[in-house]
């Protein structure tokens, strides 16, 4: 469970690779102590520039950036001692995925016993037992992934960044490292984490940032974005006889007029059944306007069900499904207030 | 108790990419050209052209220089191979300074010059008898070798630091080594007979200062030109390594090919 203490606050933080054109801008948000971020965007949004920065791998161009009480302009070495940073590109030594490990503690000044005992702590859980004696070369893409992250756990850290370190990873693997993480967050290890996976960023993390085209879009929990941002989710209902044909047309129209669009019967379906499906913005809000209608015409109903909101409906709501939104331009700074705002009710501390 | 970050680098750099074949082929490569190239051409060579010494004794030194150029390919390729697979941009973001793990690299080099210079001693031992190197003698030849592979290791790392694909880092590495080599006084002395251009390139060339002066500390002759050759490798060594702080300082962490 994360505390209160705020472990990492950027301020309008921004990186220009060129003049006018920035990778991200006016990013303001906050990381707790055993929180769990998750960072979400398209490809090329910004979140990798954002992990580089936050990592003092790139220096800002503008804004601030706290990291564990240091600026990362002059935290550097001090800094950098505190993290642990998976990058999204694979990087390796040429040795067996076992030497690596220690070879990479050794690096990081952890003593010898502690390495070994750790190298074995992260074989098991990592499953690279078949791999220790080969060269991370020789692994299969999923091993080499599980590699990476296992490699970076082999030093103690406070802060822990993870660009997309589930790729390529089987469902098992996968849920054994979310698993872990969830386990380490809990130790009080913060973690910055992103993912294209949305099913992965909705049961891991504690709170989702959304960047898009360098400026972030939310911040706040995966329930609040899919209630704030679910989109048009279908809605099923089961009368519990056919409707007459000239009250499915009405009940169309009266739909219309809500925003909602009724399915076509499949040509394959029951003519008996008194089924009906449509999608709607804000489903909830529309069930009680669909009993009223089904009261005022005498008719009653059997079930009704709406499809469950999904954190990938609400990104996709978010940043428009082709994603075509407006190019990033010079705006007013998020708001810091509402930014470093848990969802869960707790300020700044 | 924990080493100093450099020398934690300069373990792993062993550790991790000097596999032992690379190794073996580093120092065996020249230590076969002292047995195979010395042996045949003492037989051709007049001892005339290389100051009445045989053709083999005359190259024991040469191939000593030559650690310089093995030394600098070896901490350019460690870099190059550390930026394509990303361990450049790992160490960045751990406990590390650039200027250590640049420091690291020049002193991978060193050890691997020093370590071979030793080995060509050892190889060049039956043909050149047991040397008489003065004190001032031995602090001649590392001096020599070490500036040269300062200077060799930052214009390699530079070119890596510039360079975003292997096929031009590694054409130009084997282009620039042939060149230097062949270029240099390693090989064959200047003579009455060489071509003036010829022997005006060689002079631009720090292997030719390298191997003429170490070929004097093996003679035990030491004169203004030697104090010449240090100063000129000593110049290029701060330049080769001043470069190669520019080219870390401004170094672009992106992917390469």
């Amino acid at each position: 469970m994360s505390s209160n203490e705020l472990v990492l606050e950027t301020r309008d933080l921004g990186y220009s690779y060129a003049p006018g054109r920035f990778a991200i801008r006016h990013l303001s948000l906050g990381l707790f102590r055993g929180e769990i971020l998750g960072l979400l965007g398209r490809n090329g949004a910004g979140k990798t520039t954002t992990i580089r920065l936050l990592t003092t791998l790139l220096p800002p161009t503008e804004g601030t950036a706290i990291v564990l009480g240091q600026d990362i302009r002059t935290g550097g070495r001090a800094l950098r001692a505190h993290l642990g940073v998976v990058l999204q590109s694979e990087s390796l030594d040429f040795v067996t995925v076992e030497r690596n490990l220690t070879l990479y503690a050794f690096l990081w000044g952890v003593p010898r016993e502690v390495a070994k005992a750790r190298a074995e702590e992260m074989i098991d859980l990592f499953e690279l037992e078949q791999a220790r004696r080969r060269k991370p070369w020789a692994l299969s893409g999923g091993e080499r992934r599980r590699f990476q992250v296992a490699r970076e756990l082999m030093h103690d850290m406070e802060i822990l960044f993870l660009d997309e370190p589930t790729v390529g990873l089987d469902a098992i693997s996968r849920r054994r490292i979310l698993a872990y993480l969830r386990r380490r967050a809990r130790g009080g290890l913060s973690i910055v984490f992103t993912t294209h996976i949305m099913h992965e960023a909705d049961t891991l993390c504690d709170r989702i940032a959304v960047v898009h085209k360098g400026k972030l879009l939310a911040l706040c929990t995966a329930e609040e974005l899919k209630h704030q941002h679910g989109g048009a989710r279908e809605v099923s209902i089961a009368f519990s006889a056919p409707l007459p044909t000239d009250l499915r047309a009405q009940l169309a129209a009266d739909l219309a007029r809500q925003g909602a669009t009724l399915r076509a019967p499949e040509a394959d379906s029951d003519p008996l059944a008194g089924q009906i499906s449509f999608r709607v913005e804000r489903a909830e809000e529309i069930l009680p306007w669909v009993s009223h209608w089904a009261q005022v015409h005498s008719l009653e109903i059997d079930r009704m069900a709406i499809e469950e909101a999904t954190l990938e409906g609400a990104f996709l709501g978010m940043i428009g499904e082709t994603g075509e939104e407006e190019n990033l331009e010079p705006e007013g700074p998020t708001s810091i207030a509402g930014a470093l705002t848990r969802a869960s009710g707790g300020g700044l501390p | 108790m924990k080493l100093p970050p450099v020398f934690r680098l300069v373990v792993r750099n062993f550790a991790s990419n000097l596999d032992p074949l690379t190794v073996v082929i580093r120092f065996g490569q020249p230590a076969i050209t002292i047995v195979v190239l010395g042996t045949m051409f003492s037989g051709i060579v007049a001892s005339s052209l290389t100051d009445g010494l045989p053709y083999t004794a005359f190259l024991v030194p040469g191939m000593v220089a030559f650690q310089m150029i093995t030394g600098g390919v070896v901490s350019g390729n460690l870099f190059w191979l550390d930026r394509r697979w990303s361990m450049t941009e790992q160490i960045f973001s751990g406990p590390f300074l650039r200027a250590e793990y640049l420091g690291g690299l020049v002193l991978t080099t060193l050890l691997f010059s020093l370590v071979g210079v030793g080995i060509m001693m050892l190889v060049g031992l039956p043909f050149i008898g047991v040397a008489a190197l003065s004190p001032l003698g031995v602090l001649t030849v590392l001096l020599t070798v070490g500036l040269g592979s300062i200077f060799f290791a930052g214009l390699l790392i530079t070119l890596g630091t510039r360079l975003r694909s292997a096929n031009a880092y590694f054409t130009i590495q084997s282009f620039l080594q042939l060149f230097v080599i062949f270029l240099s006084t390693v090989y064959y002395p200047i003579t009455s007979s060489t071509p003036k251009v010829l022997a005006s390139i060689f002079y631009f060339n720090p292997l030719t200062y390298a191997a003429d002066t170490i070929r004097d500390a093996f003679a035990g002759r030491f004169g203004t030109a030697d104090v010449l050759g240090i100063g000129v490798l000593g110049a290029l060594a701060a330049i080769g390594f001043g470069a190669a702080i520019w080219g870390f300082r401004t170094l672009d962490l992106g992917p390469i090919q």
